[in-house]
């Protein structure tokens, strides 16, 4: 029995897991660095423990001291989300250690996935198939650089470079071209190292024109492993998701039960317990190959609950307690569209950006659900990840969650930070997202020298007058600028007529 | 009830009118109905509602499902172009830097590595030129808005 959950993560994530607990009755703790102190997720808790330190390591990825803030404030389990610990097998161990319940798979099933160079090698034994491709195992720099430079020919271009503790196409390049492999194998490793603290990379083949697609997994410790039918995930950017729906558009009932047969038997292979992932890249030709497998609740989870009804992190929740989870079997109902909303410059090669959120006001409506961490009035710094939220639609059918999807992203108005919702919205116009077949290199071939806002003179023209009437009219003076509030606009307080006086 | 505002193509200079209670600018029309929204009636006839807000010197504006930022210039201001100059999109840290000075370089050559948010992004160069002055080496902190090198631009 779990009665009080410690949530080890922030922002959109911590949201979504505190407010799982609260509908579960579970007692929530969370913790945070002292540059969050008033972010929404904070709010949402019943405690908060403040970690000491200033940088992400010394914070978020300071297990020691969450475990201690979970054993000081007397929480029975962990529940670290996604990014940070949550595929850290040494943490799920000590987490076990200390007398408390990790609520994600064994440290043994988060280790063999999470090297994916040996998750590749167990996929192999256990009949699942695998991208081409090689491992390079040595850790010596020039050793390692000499075996990829021979394991490359080997497999053959275009390649992809891939860091073994990789994971948000962080430590990963795309070479076409064997004068470049050198340069981009170096910045790999770089990155890997910076990232993960783990510069070992592998090479796959590039399987150009394939669709991402991954299965949803649940298991529990009652021997039942299922799965919920599939995600397409192939429209990326910087090998980052941006646009995934459930189910995919072009997956026959036959294949998504040989996807979701292999998915079971690849988390059956490691014994897997909890939600997991298993994503597979698709070819043309009908043949799937593994990928890799997150051990962990991932980003996009709410588009397979809109379609399958499951609550994904209550069955964490339930699975980790020990229960059975609560799943029926599978069936599909409609279709939902996910969007990731990123504070960034989507027309300068989708460079991060910063800035107030100074307005802030998101689509309502029938079939729409806005996961998110931010509200109006934060701020977006460098310290995180810029990911602002997660629009995701639902409808009966694929075309009408394509329409919903479009008018919600006209209906979201975010001032104050440059954000990606113009693109999200052409991206909706774009031919093969409206049929249904994108593939993971469909931004790059539709905007080939990088995506700009399409134009509109008479709209632009009004937004210069809009712009001029705030000056004239000195609209500044009344409104939130960025936390700078030098006026109300606000109804009377009531408190004004109170006639009752607190001390 | 003069402004300019600052734009890629050079500064914007824009004289509001007024048309029936309304202020009026090519064609179109917008009344204030509160907290930052505006009701705008286009040249063509169409209504639509958009919103405004100002960060720092920046008008922010969002209309039918588009998002402009028009930056307030002081009048008689010039557009303050940074010529040859690159600039830190990010606030960040240098990995690399590429060039050394006096190479020449040619449009669209890396000349620098930035570390931001865990990513790396290269600095190019935007036209072909000569690099004259590195203001920052390996392993730098740069703040968002530094100037990072300059390159002057090769004369025919």
């Amino acid at each position: 029995m779990i009665a009080k959950v410690l949530v080890a993560n922030r922002g959109e994530i911590a949201c979504r897991i505190l407010r799982a607990c609260q509908e579960a009755e579970i007692e929530t703790v969370a913790v945070c660095a002292p540059n969050d102190l008033e972010s929404m997720f904070v709010e949402m808790a019943d405690e908060v423990v403040v970690l000491r330190g200033d940088s992400i390591g010394e914070t978020y990825l300071d297990h020691t001291q969450i475990i201690q803030a979970a054993l000081d404030t007397g929480a029975h389990a962990i529940h670290p989300g996604f990014g940070f610990l949550s595929e850290r097998a040494d943490v799920a161990r000590a987490v076990v250690d200390a007398g408390l319940v990790w609520v994600g798979p064994r440290a043994e099933a988060i280790e063999q996935m999470g090297d994916k160079m040996t998750a590749r090698q167990t996929m192999r034994k256990a009949g699942v198939p695998v991208i081409p491709g090689e491992e390079v195992e040595s850790i010596d720099e020039d050793q390692a650089m000499l075996e990829l430079e021979e394991a490359s020919t080997r497999v053959g271009y275009p390649l992809l470079l891939k860091a073994s503790s990789g994971g948000g196409g962080k430590g990963m390049r795309a070479v076409t071209n064997p004068s470049e492999f050198h340069e981009a194998a170096r910045a790999a490793r770089r990155e890997a190292v910076a990232a993960f603290g783990d510069g070992r990379i592998y090479i796959e083949r590039l399987l150009s024109g394939s669709k991402h697609v991954e299965i949803q997994v649940l298991a529990d410790s009652h021997g039942t492993t299922i799965h919920l039918g599939e995600r397409e995930c192939s429209v990326q950017r910087r090998h980052q998701k941006v646009f995934e729906e459930a189910p995919c558009a072009t997956l026959t009932p036959e294949l998504r039960d040989a996807m979701g047969d292999a998915a079971v038997a690849a988390a059956e292979a490691v014994a897997y317990e909890g939600a997991g992932t298993v994503e597979f890249l698709l070819a043309p030709s009908g043949e799937f190959f593994f990928l890799e497998m997150n051990t962990r609740i991932q980003v996009e989870h709410p588009v397979t609950e809109l379609v399958t009804g499951v609550d994904i992190v209550r069955e964490q929740l339930r699975i980790a307690s020990g229960a059975p989870m609560s799943c029926g079997s599978l069936n599909l109902r409609g279709h939902a569209i996910e969007v990731r909303l990123y504070a960034e410059d989507a027309a300068n090669n989708f460079l991060p950006a910063i800035g107030p959120l100074a307005v802030f006001q998101p689509p309502q409506g029938p079939g729409i659900r806005l996961d998110t961490g931010v509200r109006e009035g934060d701020n977006v710094t460098p310290n995180y990840d810029p990911m602002l939220a997660k629009l995701i639609v639902w409808a009966p059918s694929r075309v009408e969650a394509l329409q919903r999807m479009r008018r919600a992203l006209d209906e979201f108005v975010i001032l104050g930070t440059t954000t990606n919702i113009r693109f999200l919205r052409e991206l909706c116009d774009v031919q093969a997202v409206i049929e249904g077949t994108t593939t993971t290199t469909t931004i790059d071939d539709t905007w080939p020298n990088g995506w700009q806002p399409s134009e509109n003179q008479s709209i632009e023209e009004a937004s210069l007058l809009m712009a001029a009437m705030g000056e004239t009219l000195g609209l500044h003076r009344v409104h939130r600028t960025g936390g700078e509030v030098s006026g109300s606009t606000g109804p009377p307080s009531p408190f004004a007529t109170l006639q009752r006086r607190y001390p | 009830m003069q402004h300019t505002f600052s734009s890629p193509d050079g500064p914007i200079e824009v004289t509001l009118g007024k048309d029936d209670g309304a202020f009026a600018l090519a064609g179109h029309r917008a009344i204030l109905i509160g907290d930052g929204r505006l009701r705008v009636t286009l040249g063509d006839g169409r209504i639509m509602f958009g919103h405004v807000a100002k960060v720092g010197d920046v008008w922010w504006v969002a209309l039918g499902g588009h998002t402009y930022r028009w930056e307030r210039m002081e009048a008689g201001a010039s557009a303050g172009g940074n010529e040859g100059g690159l600039i830190a999109p990010m606030p960040g840290k240098v990995l690399q830097v590429l060039v050394k000075v006096g190479h020449t370089v040619e449009a669209g050559q890396a000349l620098m590595v930035l570390e931001a948010m865990k990513m790396e992004h290269r600095i190019v160069a935007p036209s072909d030129g000569i690099v004259t002055m590195i203001h920052f080496a390996d392993g730098d902190q740069v703040e968002q808005g530094a100037s990072l090198l300059e390159i002057e631009a090769e004369s025919e």
